[in-house]
């Protein structure tokens, strides 16, 4: 729908839609992420230059998620689109723990952000395929997600490339979106 | 009352008559809407005549040689393809609209990297940034035929006014609540009308930057404003599906037009001003009597959302673009579909004519444009390239030069 579908989806939401934001470094595999909750092809991904939408049902919801590039020099326009977020989904490599500390430093800046006040925040530890890959407690004391006390949060192991512990992860999302919209 | 001088407009067809009134020069148009290759002109002259008491006698061969090139240039037929001419990495983010001034000389590009941009057609260059917004930078415009200024409406709920000479911030407007993401000037570059995603337009004052009016009355997002030729009307559409007209100079809403059952999606006026035409989620396209606000018909045949209409610059010919991946051309004064645009393989969400009537341009999320000739519905050209989805596609006003701007962050230009 071009344009038009972006400020559809840019209106406040009805009760049952939900926006949710797909943030985290590049190659954390956020793309794959959404291709894999929309049940699409997820063999030639590229780095998102820009940004993708998509709308999936889930437990009565229909979520609108927006999964957005994270490229170093596109980071600064992540907040374009913090409007009317319902739940973030941040997304880390697991394997990649030279970054740890950057991905770390970013999600804390994102907690910071007054327009993500309140905003529960769910952690996929994605790539847990990989052998090298950190478990979700590693990467949950390292980023001191315990000291997360303005939101409700939660960390999901996960990998995109085989589906696993996303269905979880979306289950939480959805419990989530139902206590805070009752 | 006494006349200086003729201008002539080739798009719509039409005569200018500069006079002299109470010591003030004023101009007025003679519209030839109608005007075809196979019109006399002597019989153009005496019709004329009968009604604009400033065609003297002594003016009548001046007149009907602007008849003699203005069907000149109608009988012009635009058989030339157009071919990539340049490709611009343009912005660091999807772009949104991209809009040519008059003169086609220069065009302006709005982007999600916050900035817009202006552009050199020829050389491709970059002539200057416009930084200063916060967010998404969405709808943009030039104030046509003048050219030397640039409305920006923002995602960060303001709309700024720039010198297209210098890249200098004029003005910026600060008023409305949510995103904007509409605006027009008026036809005399005066006044900026902007549409926001909280329920209101505004008019601002183009000189001294001030709010001249809001406009409140839909009970949902404004997603598109126009004038009309004269500019004492602006018409807007809404998600609360309906449209309305007002009285630029009151602020006072003329007409709410009800019957659509799903938001609004494009509005436009015809060019006399006798007619108002309406898009819809709905999957019908309306026509609106401009005196009453009656409907006057309904337009259907799309089996999913309309997401773009338009008239063609004489306004005698509609076309309206869907989510089904076709395009359909309509008399505007029998309502009859005259032929269906069918090769996209996806949706089309823009869908434009060229101004002299016989081609029309359609951008489409299967990311192509694709060129058509209106009389036959037959495809022309598919104008392929783009690595994502086009959100915008313009003529230039001599109708040989198209750009396009996609959500791969660049634009393409083709002459």
């Amino acid at each position: 729908m071009g344009l038009l579908s972006i400020l559809r989806k840019l209106k406040s939401s009805p009760d049952q839609e939900v926006r949710i934001l797909l943030l985290g470094l590049d190659n954390g595999g956020k793309t794959t992420l959404l291709k894999q909750l929309a049940s699409e092809d997820i063999s030639h991904i590229t780095p998102t230059q820009g940004f993708n939408i998509k709308s999936v049902q889930s437990q009565g919801f229909k979520l609108n998620v927006w999964d957005i590039g994270g490229q170093r020099k596109i980071r600064p326009y992540w907040r374009n689109y913090f409007e009317n977020t319902d739940v973030l989904i941040y997304v880390i490599d697991s394997a990649d723990r030279k970054r740890f500390e950057e991905t770390g430093q970013e999600l804390a800046e994102l907690l910071d952000e007054e327009k993500l006040n309140g905003v529960p925040v769910l952690i996929f530890a994605n790539k847990q395929d990989l052998l090298t890959a950190a478990p979700a407690s590693e990467i949950a004391e390292g980023l001191n997600l315990h000291t997360i006390r303005d939101r409700v949060w939660q960390i999901q192991s996960c990998s995109a490339l085989t589906g696993e512990g996303i269905q979880e992860g979306m289950n939480w999302v959805c419990k989530s979106v139902n206590a805070k919209k009752k | 009352m006494k006349l200086k001088r003729f201008l002539i407009r080739y798009y719509p067809p039409g005569i200018i008559l500069e006079y002299e009134k109470g010591g003030q020069l004023r101009t007025k148009s003679i519209d030839l809407l109608e005007l075809s290759p196979d019109s006399d002109p002597d019989e153009l002259v005496a019709e004329i005549r009968l009604t604009e008491p400033l065609v003297t006698e002594t003016r009548v061969e001046q007149v009907k040689q602007l008849i003699l090139r203005l069907k000149q240039k109608l009988s012009q037929r635009e058989h030339q393809n157009v071919y990539l001419f340049k490709t611009l990495q343009a912005h660091i983010l999807p772009l949104t609209n991209v809009a040519f001034n008059k003169s086609g000389s220069s065009f302006i590009t709005g982007s999600y990297d916050r900035t817009c941009r202006i552009w050199d057609t020829v050389s491709g260059a970059e002539l200057h940034t416009l930084e200063g917004h916060r967010n998404v930078v969405y709808a943009i415009a030039f104030n046509n035929p003048y050219g030397d200024k640039v409305a920006t409406g923002s995602f960060d709920k303001t709309c700024k006014l720039w010198s297209a000479e210098t890249g200098k911030c004029l003005h910026t407007f600060r008023g409305h609540m949510a995103e904007i993401v509409c605006l027009a000037f008026s036809p005399q570059g005066t006044l900026v009308a902007t549409g926001s995603m909280d329920t209101t337009a505004r008019l601002w004052d183009v000189e001294g930057g001030e709010e001249v009016a809001t406009l409140t009355g839909h009970t949902a997002e404004v997603i598109t404003v126009s004038f009309n030729t004269v500019g004492d009307l602006l018409l807007t559409g809404s998600f609360d599906h309906t449209v309305s007209l007002w009285e630029v100079a009151s602020g006072r809403r003329v007409h709410t037009l009800m019957g659509h059952s799903g938001e609004i999606t494009n509005v436009q006026l015809n060019w006399d001003c006798s007619l108002i035409l309406s898009g819809s989620m709905d999957k019908t396209t309306k026509l609106w009597s401009v005196v009453d606000g009656k409907c006057v018909t309904t337009l259907t045949g799309h089996t999913e959302e309309v997401l773009d209409v338009c008239f063609d610059l004489t306004g005698q010919l509609i076309a309206t673009a869907s989510a089904d991946g076709t395009a359909r051309v309509y008399n505007a004064a029998t309502y009859q579909c005259l032929v269906i645009l069918e090769g996209h393989k996806g949706e089309i969400s823009k869908i434009s004519f060229s101004p002299q009537g016989s081609k029309l341009l359609t951008a489409s999320s299967d990311k192509t444009a694709r060129l058509w000739d209106v009389a036959s519905g037959l495809c022309l050209q598919v104008l392929e390239g783009h690595a994502d989805e086009i959100f915008s596609c313009a003529f230039n006003y001599e109708g040989d030069t198209i750009i396009t701007g996609s959500k791969d962050n660049s634009c393409r230009i083709w002459r």
